[in-house]
């Protein structure tokens, strides 16, 4: 028995060499750290698919000179000391050239300090905190826009249309809320000339908001703009519309205000409100509508603009190694650093400017839940529908 | 005071109160448990957790309501808690051990590989159960015109507390009136003294695992509607729980209440005038309070009361 057993083994053993040296001919593996489980699996899924729909794309038009991508995932939860020792173990012992993915900032932020010391570039797709682009980091590349500018578009709806003379910030107390909410609370008095009467944070999985809308309704400002991940932006919307606070418009910054999901669970609630987004289905770069009706075919729901983000990565990808002389990740980042290129996503251009490094600065949309969809209403030469303003009280609706 | 602030004062005390109903149903749970058995059952929000899920499943595949699912889950829960005390705590209190308090330990692998299987089973999506009702109202000034603040109380947390207040009645009665319930009282306060008494004391111990976890399952399904899941969620209810058990102090129910009340209330209020961010901060400093202060928690202070007079 048992020696039947080492024989099984070392067949397979060899066996499983074969198979990997079969493998490492003619595919080129590439491992992506997300979050698949915890608090943040809603955002890994929807990467997931992407990227997968991306490769499959790819390879069905030959891959990356004629190599296939081998796409794996591996799950970090959404902790930094997770993502770090995946990433690790990804340049160390797989010696994989390039890093693309993580979600969170905290998760990006653990990642690019691994890929900087270990000079391996790393691609940014969905982490918007400002620090990470503005370490002088030389190999970590961002292709989303940074949290100082996601609300860029919503600022400037704001100013042009709501004229707000104040406003309160509501965030998540984490890396990508902290900072949103000092980006807001910055263009508020810079550009708008707004009072920011309540800057409040609260606790990642609270249960009741009551209190802290109790302070909006104190406060009672022209404009609540909020920063979170999923659960809370829905808690947030239900309990407002439920304790009838009233505000011209409720906001959000991206993320939880920007997924299907923000409609499926706060209902109702969710209505009229706008939010700043980085892509949506609507937009007419090349290979965005298609994307996005195929998403839909295949999981039911348009995706939203992490997914989008990431589907564009592997075509950034796929044009760096293109263009690199070897695939060293020396010479990879040398070919990220000259890409200019067009995707479904955007412009992806990295450059250094305003302090950011390899930083890519694409315009900015702001999005309205209408009868229960997204429509993008901001930049108006890119409006899918027409915004609604001013916004009918709680009281108004039925 | 303007009447913003005392809108804002009234309506923090009554989300504060709402709240604090139903952190004493899941501490009472783990009261009842820690009362008979001496032990604190740390696998009690992963227990909360399957009832949610069971509650989750009902609704998402024949439509039930949350509410209604209480009466499949909390009898549910009852079997596991029967079996999880009889085919794994009750052999480990047989063994003897390096450590003494091996069986708190085994709750906490019980916890794990809970939350564990229901992240294979479920994935670590965040589910809801979007019923109709989850934004719906009264407000006062629908039953009075000329109010000069406007309160509300939400609907299905008015029903979840409604439904906890039942529920805690029911335990009453039960713990109170009948043979079963003195039964569990006496293996609570002298378990060799009930066990001469005729008192079957290994089968009110399984009971009594059972009726606390079937306690912290109703809970789970009145939560849910007004909360989402994930198999992580249970942490921060046994905290919960944990924290209320002491501040009730240690197996008495009518503490576990008020300690339920109090820590919801001071929650809410801390959220309001301190900081939302704040509010788990505000929650371990009563813990640590009640610690220093009133080690015997609030069945202490009752019990002096009642010696004064």
């Amino acid at each position: 028995m048992k020696k039947g057993f080492s024989v099984l083994l070392v067949l397979s053993l060899v066996a499983g060499f074969f198979v990997g040296l079969a493998h490492a001919a003619n595919t080129f593996d590439l491992t992506i750290p997300l979050p698949l489980t915890g608090k943040q699996a809603k955002f890994g899924e929807i990467m997931k698919r992407s990227y997968e729909m991306a490769a499959e794309e790819i390879n069905a038009k030959g891959g990356i000179k004629g190599k296939k991508i081998a796409l794996s995932f591996e799950d970090s939860s959404g902790k930094p000391e997770t993502a770090r020792a995946i990433v690790e173990k990804l340049i160390d012992v797989k010696k994989q050239p390039i890093i693309v993915g993580e979600y969170t900032s905290a998760c990006a932020k653990a990642v690019a300090a691994v890929a900087e010391e270990r000079k391996t570039p790393y691609l940014i797709v969905a982490s918007a905190d400002d620090d990470i682009t503005t370490q002088n980091y030389k190999y970590v590349f961002r292709q989303n826009a940074v949290n100082a500018h996601y609300a860029d578009a919503l600022v400037s709806f704001l100013k042009d249309v709501v004229k707000p003379k104040t406003i309160a910030i509501l965030y998540e107390s984490s890396a990508f809320g902290t900072s949103g909410a000092a980006a807001m609370e910055q263009d508020a008095q810079k550009k708008l000339g707004a009072k920011v009467v309540l800057k409040e944070k609260f606790e990642t999985g609270a249960i009741d908001f009551r209190p802290l809308l109790g302070k909006v309704r104190e406060a009672q400002p022209d404009v609540v703009y909020t920063v979170s991940y999923a659960n809370e932006a829905q808690l947030l919307m239900k309990q407002a519309k439920e304790l009838r606070v009233e505000a011209k418009l409720y906001a959000g910054g991206a993320a939880g205000f920007a997924i299907p999901e923000f409609i499926d669970g706060a209902k109702d609630a969710a209505e009229y409100v706008v939010s700043a987004t980085l892509w949506t289905p609507q937009l007419k770069y090349p290979g965005a509508k298609e994307y996005a009706e195929r998403y839909k075919t295949k999981y039911g729901d348009y995706p939203s603009y992490h997914g989008a983000s990431a589907y564009a990565a592997l075509f950034v990808v796929k044009h760096a190694l293109e263009h690199a002389k070897s695939w060293t990740p020396d010479h990879i980042r040398a070919a990220l650093k000259a890409t200019d290129i067009m995707t479904s996503f955007g412009p992806i251009k990295f450059s250094d400017k305003d302090g950011y490094q390899n930083q890519n600065f694409m315009p900015t949309l702001a999005i309205q839940v209408i009868h229960q969809q997204f429509q993008t209403i901001w930049p108006e030469k890119l409006s899918s529908a027409h915004y609604v303003y001013p916004v009918p009280g709680w009281r108004e609706r039925k | 005071m303007t009447s913003v602030q005392t809108e804002v004062l009234l309506q923090t005390l009554i989300s504060g109160f709402l709240l604090g109903g139903l952190y004493a149903l899941i501490g009472l749970g783990m009261t009842i448990i820690m009362g008979v058995m001496k032990i604190i059952n740390l696998a009690h929000g992963e227990l909360m957790m399957v009832a949610m899920y069971i509650a989750y499943v009902l609704f998402a595949q024949f439509h039930i309501d949350p509410y209604l699912s209480v009466f499949i889950a909390a009898p549910a829960l009852f079997l596991l808690g029967m079996a999880i005390q009889k085919f794994l705590v009750d052999p480990v209190l047989k063994v003897d051990s390096i450590l003494p308090e091996n069986q708190v330990i085994l709750t906490v692998g019980i916890g794990m590989v809970l939350a564990n299987l229901a992240t294979i089973i479920f994935t670590s999506d965040y589910r809801q159960t979007p019923v109709d009702y989850s934004t719906k109202a009264w407000y006062l000034s629908d039953f009075w015109k000329h109010a000069p603040i406007e309160l509300s109380l939400s609907y299905p947390w008015s029903v979840s507390f409604v439904m906890a207040v039942i529920i805690t009645v029911c335990l009453w009665f039960f713990l109170a009136k009948t043979d079963m319930g003195k039964s569990i009282r006496a293996t609570a306060q002298d378990q060799d003294a009930a066990l001469m008494m005729g008192v079957n004391v290994g089968r009110m111990r399984a009971i009594t695992f059972g009726l606390g976890s079937s306690l912290v399952g109703a809970a789970g399904c009145l939560f849910i509607p007004i909360y989402y899941i994930y198999p992580d969620i249970g942490g921060q209810f046994t905290l919960i729980a944990f924290v209320i058990t002491i501040l009730g102090g240690l197996g008495s129910t009518v503490g576990a209440i008020i300690g339920g009340l109090i820590l919801g209330i001071f929650e809410s209020l801390t959220a309001t005038y301190v900081g939302m961010g704040w509010a788990s901060v505000g929650r371990f400093v009563i813990f640590v309070a009640a610690l220093v202060f009133f080690p015997g928690g609030v069945a202490s202070l009752l019990k002096t009361r009642k010696l004064g007079k």
